[in-house]
């Protein structure tokens, strides 16, 4: 397809520590069309977010690298790119929303000053023009009154109105690319359900790519087109949100839709899926999934599963699928 | 829903009045009486030619331990008494001042450069170059001042300079220490990350976003260490290696009534009440500037 903006391909990102090499991601692969929602969904430490931060390339160094794959946006590859041409990239191109707005804004400075810091790395703009720049970049993400607020310091606000800011500034250069961590987990339900419309909208002005990351599969549901479920390190399952829920074909995506609860159904316990996830230090030879999976066969414990398309957009790594 | 919002002509907001009325006047003394004493101080050191009623050098052997004014003995000639060579103690005192502030302010004007350039650069960078910056901040840390400060004064010899050098070559290092440590708190904090992601340089994100993190313990540092240099230069200026004689400073005219304790006391009284007053002076103000200066406290 033509309209493809980022392109990952068989990206490997490791820790090197005292006790040895933690396998963060490995192998993972996906695209992300231009103008869309792409959700990566699954349980903590799964590698969701160190995805996120490689393909900014702001990994924690110099304990965690990259050490295999190509991220390429829009053409180029940012893994061969300088740090110094990567920094231009960051903010302009690709942006981020952390995970805790309560943390992600300097105390010492006010939100107008931190919304401009982007506009004025990267566009140059003269102070009078940052600061239309920052109140339009405020009104995108729908904060009353900008003009005042510009002047408020994080602690003035509100934890909703702080993660607006922290949105602000993630759009405030109009990225093409939006990497969102888990920017709802620390909003309550009201709150993120407007969180969300928002974030709609903005795509709809705006036409940007966003990578959702989330392990919440009702924002999930709302929010994205497509999703990729990892598990352990890799991706196991690829497909449209729609086909995800009708048909989740991995036993882990089947599993995880279960243990959502439902308010339609009367089960006495929530699903939960037994063990615990392998550890990333040493991993099993065959399907990561293998140990807590129903399905379970001689081969799974042997060999990893390939990843097979088994429809359009629908991709599933399991010898469970043929 | 305007209405909630202040005023956008209104540049004072309507402060929440949670501490009662003395609290606030207590609070505003805090800042208003050190910073009177500092400033009369300072201007007493500019204007020390103009205030002082004698020469504080000259020797006048026949009114050597001349009580002060109020006491039986004492004159108007000599407000404050004279010394064992029977100098004016108020004439020194006020000299005195221009010598013991302007070393200590100097002196902690290099030493907190110093220290917190090297200390963000050593909590920012990380990897090599903090342990190679921290390694020579403890090699500094663990070397006798004194020894030092002697063998500068030998190589240049005693004087101004080679105070202010001496107390500045190893001074820097709790700077580097405290502000190292702010700093790698505050690299790992969120807002960084967040200044990262927008495509901020490294040296951007050290000054722009570190530095003003760092000011508050800075600052607190800075304040006590003021009375901490008074002291140091005293004792450098007792050893003979700090201010040569007759120049006066407050440590050296404490260390020259010392002999004489039991019998003219204020000698050493007068110019040790100078130095508490400063340093009181210095940390109440540094209190109270660190409250002012951190936004969270600051509707307080």
């Amino acid at each position: 397809m033509s309209d493809i903006l980022l392109q990952v391909e068989n990206l490997c990102t490791s820790f090197f520590t005292r006790a040895g090499e933690f396998k963060a991601i490995d192998g993972v692969s996906f695209y992300v069309r231009e103008g869309e929602t792409f959700g990566l969904v699954g349980e903590s430490a799964c590698g969701k977010t160190v995805t996120g931060l490689s393909i900014l390339r702001l990994l924690p160094e110099p304990a965690g690298r990259i050490i295999g794959g190509k991220i390429i946006l829009d053409g180029t590859n940012l893994i061969e790119l300088s740090k110094k041409e990567m920094r231009a990239y960051r903010g302009k191109m690709i942006s981020m929303i952390l995970q805790d707005p309560m943390t992600s804004l300097n105390p010492v400075y006010t939100v107008g000053n931190q919304i401009g810091e982007s506009v004025r790395l990267h566009q140059g703009l003269r102070d009078d023009m940052v600061e239309d720049e920052v109140i339009s970049a405020l009104r995108l993400l729908r904060i009353p009154a900008p003009e005042i607020r510009i002047r408020d310091y994080p602690f003035q606000m509100s934890g909703g109105m702080r993660q607006r800011v922290v949105g602000s500034i993630a759009m405030s250069c109009r990225p093409r690319l939006l990497i969102a961590d888990e920017p709802t987990t620390a909003l309550d339900a009201t709150i993120q359900a407007q969180y969300i419309a928002l974030f709609k909208d903005i795509q709809k002005q705006t036409d940007v790519a966003i990578i959702f990351i989330t392990h919440d599969f009702g924002v999930i549901a709302q929010m994205c087109h497509r999703v990729a479920v990892m598990y352990a390190g890799k991706i196991v399952e690829t497909a449209a949100t729609s086909t995800i829920f009708k048909a989740p074909k991995h036993p882990y995506t089947a599993a995880l839709i279960n243990s959502v609860p439902h308010l339609d159904r009367k089960d006495d316990r929530l699903y939960s899926i037994e063990g615990q996830p392998p550890s990333l230090l040493n991993l099993p030879p065959g399907c990561r999934f293998a140990p807590r999976c129903h399905d379970v066969q001689e081969v799974c414990h042997q060999q990893q599963p390939p990843t097979v398309e088994i429809s359009d957009g629908h991709s599933v790594s399991c010898w469970g699928v043929k | 829903m305007l209405s909630i919002m202040p005023n956008i002509e209104d540049k004072t907001r309507p402060k929440i009045s949670g501490l009662s009325r003395r609290a606030h006047i207590m609070r505003s003394l805090t800042c208003i009486v050190p910073l009177t004493i500092l400033s009369l101080l300072v201007l007493t050191a500019i204007f020390a030619p103009w205030l002082a009623p004698h020469d504080p050098i000259k020797v006048s052997m026949t009114e050597r331990r001349l009580p002060p004014v109020f006491m039986e003995g004492g004159s108007t000639k000599y407000i404050l008494g004279t010394d064992h060579l029977g100098r004016d103690v108020l004439s020194r005192a006020i000299y005195g001042a221009r010598i013991s502030l302007s070393v200590s302010l100097l002196v902690i004007a290099i030493t907190a450069s110093v220290g917190t350039i090297l200390g963000i650069a050593a909590g920012y960078i990380g990897g090599r170059t903090e342990a190679f910056l921290m390694r020579f901040t403890d090699i500094s840390m663990s070397f006798p001042p004194l020894v030092l400060a002697m063998l500068l004064s030998v190589i240049l010899g005693p004087g101004y300079i080679t105070v202010v050098l001496a107390l500045s070559v190893l001074g820097w290092a709790p700077y580097a220490r405290l502000i190292r440590g702010e700093a790698l708190r505050i690299r790992n904090s969120d807002f960084v990350s967040q200044a990262r992601v927008s495509g901020a340089s490294p040296m951007r994100i050290m000054i722009k976003h570190i530095f003003p993190n760092v000011i508050n313990p800075l600052i607190i540092v800075m304040t006590m260490a003021v009375g901490f240099m008074i002291l140091a230069e005293a004792g450098l200026s007792f050893l003979g290696i700090g201010i040569p004689p007759p120049d006066p400073s407050w440590g050296s005219m404490v260390a020259d009534g010392r002999g004489d304790i039991d019998r003219a006391w204020w000698i050493t009284t007068f110019p040790g009440i100078l130095i508490g007053m400063v340093v009181m002076s210095g940390n109440f103000f540094g209190d109270w500037l660190r409250d002012k200066m951190d936004p969270r406290l600051r509707q307080l």
